[in-house]
């Protein structure tokens, strides 16, 4: 059906020509487009993409407690179910020299133990290799696991949304103990945190550093905090931008919540040179393994953005990974690695069209 | 106009002088406000006591219960209770009861247990787990029909107003009230079946895996919304529902009395398409405004960037829209002339920019146990703004504006 006049008026715009952004007060002008610098390459390592094993449980769990909009801390989520998700990236600087930095810290201790221990994390942070943790929002998955990391460097810097609440707050600095009642009215342990982080905490907004918008945290490496409400009470997430030489600016997320296209329109309009390339990390999809049209919008939309390599995995759903590899994104597809870890998602399927547990992907 | 909701409303009935009557309408709004944060908390509230904001089950059952006050009062025209010689509280209370009862009928029991077992799977949560296939438990499930339901819900709604606002009593301005409510309503309903068919009925047929492409067609609107969702009509449903409600409640029924007093086909026609064309226009306008704030949307775009955003936010407005004329008729009076028509249109407006202000704002943040922020993919307020204008409709319609007004003869 061809578009009428009128119609061109509407919100509904071309993609090709897509320049919406987050927020207003994001856009600039041309002059003042901010230069990255550059990298010669990113690798991310996947430490753990499953946040849980049981999506029916998880679901489950969450509408027992109330509902996608209620507290993560009133919820009684099954432990046995918890996972974690956590990468590592490592910077290779125009110099040779190599950055390493965390991505979050998952969930469940046990969990995060096991595979941190499978990528000689334990090791590095301990030597002071990784140079600092991205806190990319503070949801259950990403944050509740932090003793795994603490306990190994309590003064690792830390780069975290400013919007928390106060729960989250104690859970990293005061030694949080949080537990909620099951069904049977008994006390569930939902996350502790025994070892205090005493580093240096870098709290993101919006803003940026000097009202720029972005965190530039080393040549060719921002961080950019979008404020956006997020289910289960959590708001604003950061997300790594990596400008890499020859080919192009690379995203590195947690879940997206922002959404995949809206970080590459936030590029598009501030960065100086932009050039689409791949992005890493949960896309925020299909995660609930159900369908809506707007997935499809996203396919859409992200061939429209041109990227060359989108590495998906953990809330972007084995759904839309799949439809996105067999309309023409260029997926990255993992291996069989992830069979080799004791737990395994039960959503994980042959296709491998997730970049999972064990899996590397190179920008 | 013959509608219950007519008779209950317009100035003069408030007790006592203009200011007191002012006054009074103030404490019943604050009134009627408290005791939605009241249902709220007990209802909806993520953090509450039910915690039935999921969020498309609790906004099925508020949009069902709208639904059903707007049957009641306006398409059955209060029959049977209009007739009672009970008095306006104790027939408010019946009413009531009444329509709760039914509103929990048609979703649980109607939808739930008759359509979507025997007829249409995906209005039942366990129809759609028996299903099996992916993604196929009660989370998923639950949400997907509360969709089903909520769109209905819209097309009963947008129909139940054009009808009884255009056409008025015609055909049946000669028939006993309880043959005119049966045939308005078996039209209405009629008509809402062929407008969700085509209107939401596309959408929710992808909500699976793989898309139910032999129950329902590939969303028609897809290539000029760019997107497959639904909520491209719904906006424009909404706006068309804002348009019909401030004419009716806010000009007395103007332009379309022009075409025939209160009721008859050529009226009835002339609300249809006119409030059509208005809603049309409103929706372009609500969605130019936002392209000034947020910038263009873009097709895969999330928060405000979505273009399935954008349009429900045009429905959002519109839904504050609504709200804010209600309000404003039930406990300030209906306005006379021209000029006190278009002051009140004004006032109404303010009405519905304040009610968005404070949606948004950090007061319902705490109020509502929102988080802060727009475009949560998990929060629409629609859900707040059809349980406020629930209260409203009830102590209008049902109450008959009791404790406020005198008399009252609506259901």
């Amino acid at each position: 059906m061809k578009r009428r006049d009128f119609l061109k008026a509407m919100s509904a715009t071309g993609v090709a020509a897509a320049t919406g952004s987050m927020f207003a007060a994001d856009r600039v002008d041309a002059a003042d487009k901010l230069d990255l610098g550059m990298v010669r390459s990113v690798k991310v390592d996947v430490i753990s993409e499953t946040s849980w094993f049981d999506n029916d449980k998880f679901k489950a769990n969450m509408t027992e407690g109330g509902g996608a909009s209620t507290s993560q801390y009133t919820i009684a989520w099954d432990p046995e179910n918890a996972g974690g998700y956590s990468a590592l990236i490592t910077v290779t600087t125009l110099q040779g020299e190599e950055k390493r930095i965390l991505l979050d810290s998952g969930w469940s201790n046990a969990w995060m133990d096991y595979v941190f221990e499978k990528k000689g994390i334990p090791r590095m942070l301990q030597r002071g290799e990784i140079d600092f943790m991205v806190l990319s929002h503070w949801h259950l998955d990403h944050l509740w696991g932090i003793e795994s990391t603490l306990k190994h460097n309590p003064k690792i810097k830390i780069i975290a949304p400013k919007t928390y609440y106060p729960e989250d707050l104690a859970l990293l600095r005061d030694k949080g103990r949080f537990t909620a009642k099951d069904k049977a009215g008994r006390d569930v342990l939902l996350a502790k945190n025994d070892v205090p982080h005493r580093g240096e905490l870098v709290l993101t907004g919006p803003e940026g550093q000097d009202n720029t918008g972005l965190y530039k945290i080393m040549p060719g490496v921002a961080v950019k905090m979008f404020d956006v409400p997020i289910l289960l009470r959590v708001r604003g997430e950061n997300v790594l931008y990596f400008n890499v030489q020859d080919k192009g600016t690379v995203t590195v997320t947690g879940c997206c919540h922002p959404g995949i296209l809206s970080l590459f329109s936030f590029a598009k309009q501030n960065f100086a040179g932009y050039q689409p390339y791949g992005a890493y990390g949960g896309l925020h999809l299909s995660l609930f393994e159900t369908w809506d049209p707007k997935f499809d919008d996203v396919i859409a939309g992200v061939k429209a953005f041109k990227l060359k390599k989108v590495a998906a995995n953990h809330c972007t759903g084995w759904l839309w990974a799949e439809k996105a590899a067999a309309s023409g994104v260029p997926i990255v597809k993992g291996t069989d690695t992830y069979k080799t870890y004791k737990r395994q998602s039960l959503v994980a399927r042959a296709s491998n069209a997730y970049l999972t547990n064990g899996d590397s992907v190179v920008f | 106009m013959s509608s219950a909701i007519a008779e209950t409303a317009g100035a003069g009935h408030a007790r006592g002088g203009e200011l007191a009557g002012a006054l009074l309408g103030a404490l019943n709004l604050a009134v009627a406000f408290g005791i939605t944060w009241a249902l709220w908390l007990l209802v909806l509230h993520p953090n509450g006591v039910l915690k039935l904001y999921t969020p498309m089950y609790g906004f099925s059952l508020v949009a069902v219960l709208v639904a059903v006050l707007v049957a009641m009062a306006r398409v059955g025209e209060g029959w049977p209770l209009r007739a009672s010689a009970l008095a306006p509280p104790v027939r408010g209370v019946v009413a009531t009861a009444i329509a709760l009862a039914l509103t929990a009928f048609i979703v649980h029991g109607f939808f739930w247990g008759f359509l979507g077992r025997f007829g249409v799977t995906y209005f039942s949560p366990r129809a759609i787990i028996a299903a099996g296939g992916v993604g196929a438990e009660f989370f998923n499930a639950r949400e997907n029909a509360s969709t089903a339901i909520v769109y209905f819900a819209a097309a009963f709604l947008w129909l139940s107003l054009s009808v009884s606002i255009g056409f008025g009593t015609w055909p049946w301005q000669s028939t006993p009230p309880n043959v005119r409510a049966f045939s308005r309503l078996s039209v209405v309903t009629l008509l809402a079946v062929v407008a969700y068919a085509v209107l939401f009925h596309p959408h929710v047929t992808q909500l699976f895996y793989p898309a139910q492409i032999m129950a329902g067609a590939p969303p028609w609107w897809a290539a000029l919304a760019q997107t497959g969702s639904a909520y491209f009509n719904l906006g424009w449903v909404m706006t068309a529902v804002a348009v019909l409600v401030v004419t009716e409640i806010l000009w007395g029924g103007w332009p379309w009395r022009l075409l025939g007093g209160d009721s008859g086909p050529l009226r009835g026609l002339a609300a249809l398409v006119g409030s059509l064309a208005g809603g049309v226009v409103l929706f372009v306008a609500s969605l130019k405004a936002m392209t000034a704030f947020w910038g263009e949307p873009f097709q895969g775009g999330q928060y405000t960037d979505a273009p399935y955003f954008r349009y429900l936010h045009a429905a959002e407005i519109s839904g504050f829209v609504v709200l804010s004329a209600f309000a404003l008729d039930t406990y300030f009076g209906a306005a006379r002339g021209a000029a006190g028509r278009a002051i009140r249109t004004a006032v109404a407006l303010g009405g519905a920019a304040a009610l968005h202000l404070f949606y948004y704002s950090s007061a319902a943040t705490r109020l509502l146990g929102k988080v802060p922020g727009i475009a949560q993919p998990e929060d629409t307020s629609l859900v707040w703004t059809l349980l406020f204008l629930a209260i409203v409709l009830v102590q209008r319609d049902l109450f008959g504006g009791w404790p406020l007004r005198r008399g009252g003869t609506a259901a």
